[in-house]
């Protein structure tokens, strides 16, 4: 399972990045998201939302010596790993990096994105 | 915690900065954004104070619930106005209001005029003035650009002021992202007077919740419902533009500064369905699910290449059919001359509607105007947009708005759509009888936001009315009957929506079954852990209403100012689907005296001290 993004679609509105964090966390803070929202709203309009794409090989944790499936259901994961995503869909602030766990299969984010830019796919 | 937000007291003279917390009894009784901004502006306001004085405040305000999970959030602007003379106050959307309570501030009051250009940066609970000489002139979209390349942050907010503002144009915007504009009542050139041409804002503060799971269903239950509506779903697809074909087909359009009301078939071009062709996408302000607002990018054509977002239905309504001009690609790109920089696309329509006028029945000529101002010339609107920014020419006695009239004699008033010294925007309310009330006394002057009471016009069963109005109003939409009740109901429900920062779009505005007072409710208890019940959140409303015209009181305001212009009376429409509508005056006293009644006002207009007494109104 994972978040699937179409990017045209999206209008912009950062439920999406409000609802993970009030899910996991209890408060409202759009910096605290796994799923970020990049807009570019001084040139295009365009907005392009960004989250994990839930990599088989992780290469975000390679060179760990951790368990893949406890870090690929956690949340809240060490600054350090988002260097090391590829794909820069991994997003820290201050010390700590917000990993998509899926909402433990249940994502949250999805069901409020109204234009349907972000779905879940297995 | 929503209700640790913070009001910063910023002195421009002194470069002197107050934080103060908020009482919780203001919340109660204000909430916050417009309500809140109005009992600050209250303290200052007395019939003396000069709109271009430093000791005019300047109060930004964002929504009680603005930033949170709900449905848009918004921010007021309040101000005495330099267009009007009497109550500024302007509502925008955007992303600005939600950053500015990340960064831990609810409101802001700025005083005092800094000599040389500044701006504010504001950033987790700290104030700063920083020097803008180098962003003199600059255009709202560059000035945004530049304060975030400067402090090295793309995720910097910034409403900022463009050259009208600067230039004391009497109808300049504050003006943030591509679009959003707190267009009216010219809040930009207050800003201009006080040397501040931009606030930064950048916020990472948390907003915790007593109960999220709570929280999320609930916000989940409501959402349904309103994706349900087929008014949000037409107003997802199309945005505001879906109402000119409404507006048109039924002949309550301004055309011709309202000469005319209709353009019948030849408006087509303007309706929603043929802007289709322009827009690249549809767009949210923060935290709105319902995305009304177009992007749209121009391909081909003398205006190939401009790209932006927009236009409103307002702005097309002011800058199209209302100056005779009904080329689509005229109006965008008029509007975003606007935009840039930084005027209020609609008092700009109202304004030069009003020379164009004078200018047809000869009052005023080439040898002062200095290009033609014949209806619908494109060109000719453009040059004046420029000119006025820029204070050139005749540009520079029209960015005086009404006070224009110094030049071209007292009569000439008498050809400007205004009410309190403020100008009606893109509609003509001889047929729809609710609005022409609500234009009347809106407490900001000629206003179709404050009230626009527009339910009669889905013509449902009365009773279905009368239960949601608490008393019979007609579903005829040129019908007097019951009009004083639904405006009053309006004005209190939009009044209590602007406190809380959401979107009046989604209230009961166009759809009985939009958010009202129970969903209000719960979402506060949820959002800020404050209990409110509906009845004590409808009383918010009438305490705002009853405050604003307390203020107005003071400046001589009576229900004699609560009136229509002389061709609302006396011109019936002269062609169109509502040809012959006219204002009876007896009738509209009629409501005028219900509306009152219902405000607990009494038969001049003023509050009653009993009313004052028990809404906790010290004026
Ligand atoms: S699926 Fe859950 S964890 Fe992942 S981005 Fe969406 S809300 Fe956040
Ligand atoms: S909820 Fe959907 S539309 Fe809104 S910001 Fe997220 S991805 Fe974009």
């Amino acid at each position: 399972m994972k978040v699937k993004v179409n990017e045209e679609k999206c209008s912009g509105c950062h439920l999406c990045e409000m609802v993970c964090s009030l899910f996991h966390l209890g408060k409202l803070n759009i910096e605290k998201s796994a799923i970020r929202v990049e807009s570019d709203d001084l040139n295009s309009s365009l907005n392009t939302p960004v989250v994990c794409r839930q990599c088989r090989k992780m290469k975000c944790i390679e060179k760990e010596e951790v368990d893949e499936a406890t870090e690929k259901n956690s949340f809240l994961w060490d600054k350090g790993r988002v260097k090391a995503c590829p794909f820069k869909a991994l997003f820290a602030f201050e010390d700590t990096a917000y990993h998509c766990d899926l909402c433990g299969g249940d994502p949250q984010c999805t069901k409020v994105c109204t234009p349907g830019a972000i779905t879940v796919v297995s | 915690m929503v209700l640790d937000r913070k009001i910063a007291f910023i002195d421009l003279s002194k470069r002197s900065v107050r934080i103060e917390k908020i009482p919780v009894e203001l919340r109660r009784k204000f909430l916050g954004g417009r309500g809140l901004n109005m009992y600050l502006l209250s303290r200052y306001y007395t019939r003396e104070l000069e709109p271009f004085s430093p000791e005019n405040p300047l109060i930004f305000g964002a929504g009680l619930l603005s930033g949170t999970l709900g449905f848009g959030s918004r921010l007021n602007i309040s101000s005495k106005s330099p267009e009007s003379g009497h109550i500024g106050d302007t509502n925008m959307g955007g992303e600005f209001a939600a950053e500015l309570v990340k960064a831990g501030f609810s409101h802001l009051v700025i005083t005092g005029r800094s000599e040389r250009p500044v701006y504010l940066l504001i950033k987790d609970g700290a104030v700063k003035i920083r020097a803008a000489l180098h962003l003199r002139g600059a255009d709202t979209v560059e000035t945004q650009k530049r304060i975030r390349s400067e402090l090295g942050d793309e995720k910097t907010r910034v409403a900022c002021i463009g050259l009208a503002g600067e230039n004391l144009v009497r109808f300049s915007a504050v003006r943030t992202g591509m679009k959003n504009a707190a267009g009216r009542t010219g809040m930009g050139a207050v800003m201009g007077s006080k040397g501040l041409k931009a606030v930064a804002v950048r916020g990472t503060m948390d907003i915790t919740v007593s109960d999220p799971q709570k929280y999320l269903s609930y916000y989940h239950t409501i959402l349904k419902q309103m994706l349900e509506t087929k008014w949000a779903q037409a107003l997802g697809k199309h945005g505001t533009p879906l109402l000119f074909h409404l507006c048109n087909a039924m002949g309550f359009l301004s055309v011709r500064n309202n000469q005319v009301t209709t353009v019948g078939e030849r408006g087509s071009g303007l309706e929603a369905e043929a802007l289709e062709r322009y827009s690249t996408g549809m767009l949210s302000c923060f935290g709105c699910p319902v995305h009304c607002r177009q992007r749209y990018a121009i391909t081909e054509g003398k205006y190939k290449g401009t790209r932006g977002e927009g236009p409103e239905y307002g702005s097309i309504g002011s800058l199209g059919p209302k100056l005779g001009n009904l080329d689509p690609e005229d109006i965008i790109y008029a509007c975003e001359l606007c935009n840039y920089y930084g005027l209020d696309t609609m008092s700009m329509g109202s304004y030069l509607a009003w020379a164009m006028e004078l200018y047809q029945r000869g009052a005023i000529g080439p040898v002062l105007t200095g290009i033609p101002l014949d209806w619908g010339n494109g060109a000719s609107i453009i040059e004046m947009i420029h000119r006025i920014a820029q204070r050139k020419g005749f540009g520079h006695i029209l960015a005086e708005g009404r006070l224009a009239y110094k030049v071209f004699g007292e009569a000439s008033l008498d050809y400007l759509m205004e009410i309190k010294h403020f100008p009606i925007e893109m509609t003509d309310e001889r047929l729809p009888k609710s609005f022409a009330l609500g234009m009347a006394t809106a407490s900001r002057g000629a206003c179709h936001m404050r009230s626009r009471a527009s339910i009669d016009v889905l013509g449902l069963p009365e009773q279905v009315l009368e239960k949601l109005y608490g008393g019979p109003v007609s579903n005829r939409f040129s019908s007097y009957e019951g009009k004083g009740r639904m405006v009053w109901w309006h004005e209190v429900l939009n009044a209590v929506c602007d406190s809380l920062g959401f979107c009046r779009f989604l209230s009961v505005f166009s759809s009985p079954r939009g958010l009202g007072y129970e969903q209000f409710a719960e979402f506060v208890a949820l959002a800020t852990g404050m209990s409110l019940t509906p009845e004590e959140l409808k009383s918010v409303g009438e305490r705002v209403c009853s405050l604003e015209r307390s203020m107005l009181v003071k400046d001589g305001i009576s229900r004699r100012d609560d009136t229509l212009p002389r061709r609302y009376f006396e011109e019936p429409v002269p062609e169109g689907p509502c040809k012959g509508e006219l204002i009876a005056r007896d009738q509209f006293d009629t409501m005028l005296d219900e509306y009152y009644h219902l405000h607990g006002w009494d038969e001049h207009g003023m509050p009653e001290p009993r009313t004052l007494k028990q809404l906790g109104i010290d004026t």
